[in-house]
């Protein structure tokens, strides 16, 4: 076979491989969920997809994408639907994972029932959920135990529950649109008494009713979830309101928005059961959407067929493909092996870039905003650098080190996903995006370059102790990539560091303030001078560098997520406190490595002599 | 060389130190114990010897600075070839010295204004003053100001512009009110406000909380009449004083106020949130400076990211307050602060003329 062709081929079946679930079509039959899910909703300050929301509420109430019930995968539109509509079938649903033993032992269940329960099983203890989080609530967030911010969290996620529950109807029942239909119809028999003059007998009863209604959407419009209906033409992003909401609007009466009852039908079809009711009523409101919101519908859609295509999913399975395949080439020696690997880590990197450059697009933002988009990025960058370095030395090493960071950063940031909105609204002081595209960025290139240094220094240091395969030629190749990467990273990290520090006197009045994060920072920085410092003044050599590269991983990661779970300081816009046993494994193995890269080589030899 | 690498060393084990001890002590003490000293003591047990174990702040940056200067000189040649390396070290003691220029010359106050008000000093909450106010003249009121430091250290306070003198009958460093309950011991104050409150020393106050201090003062004419023992501490609001030989003055223990020799008015406050949620999206205060010196009457935003930069001094939007109708400004005075600007072009051209050099010759070896 031609040994171009191959490559090639690989590349390309890689890319329609993480394409194909953006390209096939839904089945379209019964209630058209997916068409639904990509109607624009406000909520978090957003305009997002209502897909978006459902998945992200989806992620924060039971940590998954999809709910499993009897026997099938229920995607997360669906789900939302059900809770919101058909709350006889979506309360049995096992729909929150809660896995503290003490929260479960107030709410009367043990592990042995599962890490998934539902709301009905959930609903008998609610009120002592909700005292026990208020309870919680007034110890200083530092200073919680373990019980504490579960109880918080899961009373957080019960009520968010409970607001999607109230979406369209007061707890999921009724019939939203024979209701509002009423509702109206009072209306306008009020209307025409008042401009008619004359004063019916019933006048009194029908201001009751008109004043009872009033007052159940009012209560209806505050513990809902999100805003369905787009302003009118002329009107601002202020006017964005839910179903209940519209109709308790000043001038609502006169003008009642054309969507609501649109909105009012679907719910009700779906409650109902009437699938082609629904699907009528979704394509009016379709149309009024792209008569009057285009732009709105048109970023909805696109977002929905990003949140469809995962590209940060099929990324981690190419990475992981990338490697196995560079793993076999090393195995089988073969270069033809090699260059399919090399192939799948570019495609893995396309899709990789693919995914941050929708991102930042439907973000309109740069590319890292928050937590989880530092960690897709810092992945990217190492990724990036580590092929390129393979261009210069194609021995694979490189390679192996950009899929294992792209792999890893993906994963994480999979993980940091579930805690809501991954492109959540900026708060003020971050809402500058001339420093998000400075600072963080290259703050987050330096991470990249260090991490990416300590990988390389892994390979050698396994290279040498583990596989002992002593080629000088790949150890120079090695050792000059490495030194290289260091001066990379010490170099972003060094300006990312002084970035910051001008942000910080042109937001808060001080270049340096020894805050947490910024300490982080320099503490990469410090680490990178050191290790070139020890080189130049020949303190170190070759593996001196290596196990000191490998340590940087750990001073890396302790500035990246460690500091935030100080719960201190000024960052406080990325606190997360879940994964202090991870950070503090991920330390360990980091040492263990160095451990074993500090063995003297011999030690090896002997042992297998023995043996 | 080998002092470079202990300097280093030193100054990470000092960050970390830094940042951990944040969490019992707050960023402004773990600072001033760990950075912006020569020494970390250390106290064993609760005596009074400390023993300095460990290099502070000061001292490593100090000795980096010198060892930079040293080495700069006596080990790289001046050659094209190291002129990168050059250019990092210089911009980096420039860094070195901006930091201890601020540790030495910045001080920070705030200013609170409400929406319509005008402003012409600004207030220290670190530091306080015990303010004795001559209010006769309700047009003109005259201050003299007397730095806490000294309520501290004397039991008796006279001054030429005073015609009485101050005793200082007691100050506590951080101070807890409440009011006086029927059996409860006597407040030590027996005039003002302070009569019906009890002032209880409790522990200094952790992380960003600041101490409330307070002090009970008598003053005595020079006839050895005294006017009463008055309780004063910032947590007490209403105003307190008596008449001495037909004036009236004032006295206030109050964050220390250093005056403005302009004014700022503020028109407006905008506390914006993104729709249908509470999430800030920005804090802006629109504000009329004046000055008569340089003849400015202007309109000027201050808003997130975007100071006020003015005679010296930084305003910078802070925190609000009382309904989104009062506006707090972090106001800075800091001479230095351009050189990490400075510094920081040079470090990064250095940089990369220095990396961009080797890069050339691994590929050229490498080719």
């Amino acid at each position: 076979m031609n040994s171009r062709f191959l490559p090639g081929a690989v590349f390309a079946g890689a890319l329609i491989l993480a394409a194909w679930p953006a390209l096939s079509p839904a089945p379209k039959t019964g209630f058209d969920v997916e068409a639904f899910g990509r109607l624009p909703i406000l909520e978090g300050g957003r305009v997002k997809p209502l897909d978006t929301f459902a998945r992200n509420s989806l992620l924060m109430i039971r940590s998954k994408q999809s709910v499993r019930v009897q026997g099938r995968s229920l995607p997360a539109t669906r789900w939302l639907l059900d809770v919101a509509l058909k709350p006889e079938a979506s309360d049995e649903y096992r729909s929150f994972v809660i896995d503290d033993p003490e929260v479960l032992g107030v709410l009367g269940l043990d592990q042995r029932q599962g890490r998934y329960f539902s709301y009905a099983q959930l609903l008998a203890k609610r009120n002592e959920v909700g005292g026990q989080a208020q309870a919680s609530q007034t110890v200083a967030a530092t200073a919680r135990t373990r019980f504490q911010r579960a109880v918080i969290d899961l009373d957080q996620r019960l009520s968010l529950y409970e607001r999607i529950q109230n979406a369209f109807t007061p707890a999921g029942r009724g019939d939203p649109a024979a209701e509002l239909a009423a509702f109206q119809a009072k209306l306008s028999e009020a209307m025409e008494v008042v401009q008619g003059g004359q004063r019916p007998k019933n006048a009194a009863a029908l201001m009751g009713e008109i004043d009872a209604g009033l007052r159940r959407y009012a209560t209806l419009a505050e513990a809902s979830a999100f805003k369905i209906l787009p302003p009118r033409s002329g009107e601002g992003e202020a006017a964005w309101a839910g179903l209940a909401e519209s109709v308790v609007r000043p001038g609502a009466a006169a003008e009642p928005h054309p969507g609501a009852m649109l909105v009012a039908r679907m719910a009700s079809s779906y409650r109902s059961g009437d699938a082609a009711a629904f699907g009528a009523a979704l394509a009016e409101q379709n149309a009024w959407l792209s008569a009057n919101a285009p732009a709105l519908a048109r970023g909805a859609r696109v977002e929905a067929v990003f949140n469809r295509a995962q590209p940060f999913f099929s990324g981690i399975v190419l990475y992981v493909l990338a490697l196995l395949l560079i793993f076999a080439s090393w195995a089988a020696r073969r270069p033809d092996v090699a260059s399919c690997a090399r192939a799948c880590a570019w495609a893995a990197f396309t899709v990789h870039t693919a995914g941050l450059l929708a991102r930042t697009a439907l973000q309109g933002r740069p590319p890292v905003t928050n937590l989880y988009s530092s960690a897709v990025f810092v992945g990217w960058g190492s990724a990036l650098l580590g092929l390129i370095a393979e261009r210069v030395h194609r021995r694979g090493f490189a390679a192996a080190g950009a899929s294992t960071v792209g792999f890893a950063t993906l994963l994480i940031a999979h993980h940091l996903s579930s805690s809501g909105d991954t492109m959540e609204m900026m708060r003020a002081v971050l809402d500058s995006n001339f420093w998000l595209a400075t600072h963080v960025i290259t703050v987050t290139v330096g991470y990249s370059g260090t991490y990416l240094a300590g990988l390389l220094a892994i390979v050698w240091i396994a290279r040498r102790q583990v596989l002992r395969a002593p080629d000088p030629a790949d150890d120079k190749a090695l050792s000059s990539l490495t030194y290289g990467v260091i001066a990379f990273g010490l170099f972003f990290s060094f300006l990312g560091t002084v970035l910051g520090g001008i942000w910080a006197d042109q937001s808060w009045g001080r270049f340096w303030g020894w805050d947490p994060k910024e300490n982080g920072a320099l503490l990469i920085v410090l680490w990178n001078a050191l290790i070139l410092h020890m080189r130049w003044a020949g303190f170190v050599r070759d593996r001196g560098i290596m196990l000191m590269a490998v340590f940087g991983n750990v001073i890396t990661s302790a500035s990246w997520f460690g500091v935030n779970m100080l719960g201190i300081g000024l960052h406080s816009y990325g606190f997360m406190d879940s994964a202090f046993w991870w950070l503090l494994a991920f330390s360990v193995s980091q040492l263990l490595i160095i451990i074993l890269g500090a063995l003297p080589p011999r030690f090896w030899d002997e042992r297998d002599k023995r043996a | 060389m080998e002092l470079t690498v202990f300097c280093i060393v030193a100054l990470m084990i000092l960050v970390v130190a830094c940042t951990l001890a944040q969490v019992q002590l707050g960023v402004h003490l773990a600072v001033e114990k760990y950075i912006r000293s020569f020494f970390v003591w250390w106290n064993p047990g609760q005596g009074a010897v400390s023993i300095p174990i460990f290099p502070g702040g000061g001292a490593v940056g100090g000795l980096l600075l010198a060892n930079l200067g040293m080495a700069q000189f006596r080990r790289l040649e001046l050659s094209w070839r190291k002129a990168g390396l050059w250019i990092v070290h210089f911009g980096l003691a420039l860094l070195f010295i901006g930091e201890f220029a601020t540790a030495f010359f910045q001080v920070e106050s705030h200013l609170t204004i409400e929406e319509g008000q005008t402003v012409d000093f600004t207030e220290d909450f670190r530091r306080m003053e015990l303010a004795v106010i001559d209010v006769s003249d309700p047009s003109s009121e005259e201050v003299r100001s007397i730095p806490d430091s000294m309520l501290r250290s004397r039991a008796e306070i006279a001054h030429a512009s005073l015609p009485f003198v101050l005793r200082v009958r007691g100050f506590i460093d951080n101070a807890e009110l409440s009011m006086r309950s029927a059996g409860s011991p006597p407040s030590g104050a027996t005039a003002g406000v302070g009569v019906d409150v009890v002032a209880r020393q409790v522990a200094p106050a952790s992380g960003e909380d600041r101490d409330v201090p307070a002090a009970l003062i008598e003053p005595v004419a020079a006839d050895a009449r005294s006017y009463g023992v008055f309780l004063v501490s910032p947590a007490l609001g209403a105003p307190q004083g008596f008449t001495h030989a037909g004036r009236s003055w004032r006295l206030a223990l109050r964050p220390r106020r250093y005056p403005l020799p302009f004014t700022l008015t503020l028109k407006d406050f905008r506390h914006d949130v993104y729709p249908g949620t509470d999430i800030p999206k920005n804090f802006s205060s629109q504000v009329r400076l004046r000055d008569p010196r340089s003849g400015d009457d202007r309109d000027v935003l201050i808003y997130m990211n975007s100071p006020l930069r003015h005679d010296g001094l930084t305003f910078y939007q802070s925190s609000f307050g009382k309904n989104d109708t009062l506006s707090v400004l972090q106001v800075v005075r800091n001479p230095s602060w351009t050189l990490p600007y400075i510094s920081c072009i040079l470090v990064t051209i250095g940089l990369l003329w220095h990396f961009v050099l080797m890069l050339r010759r691994t590929l050229g070896a490498a080719a």
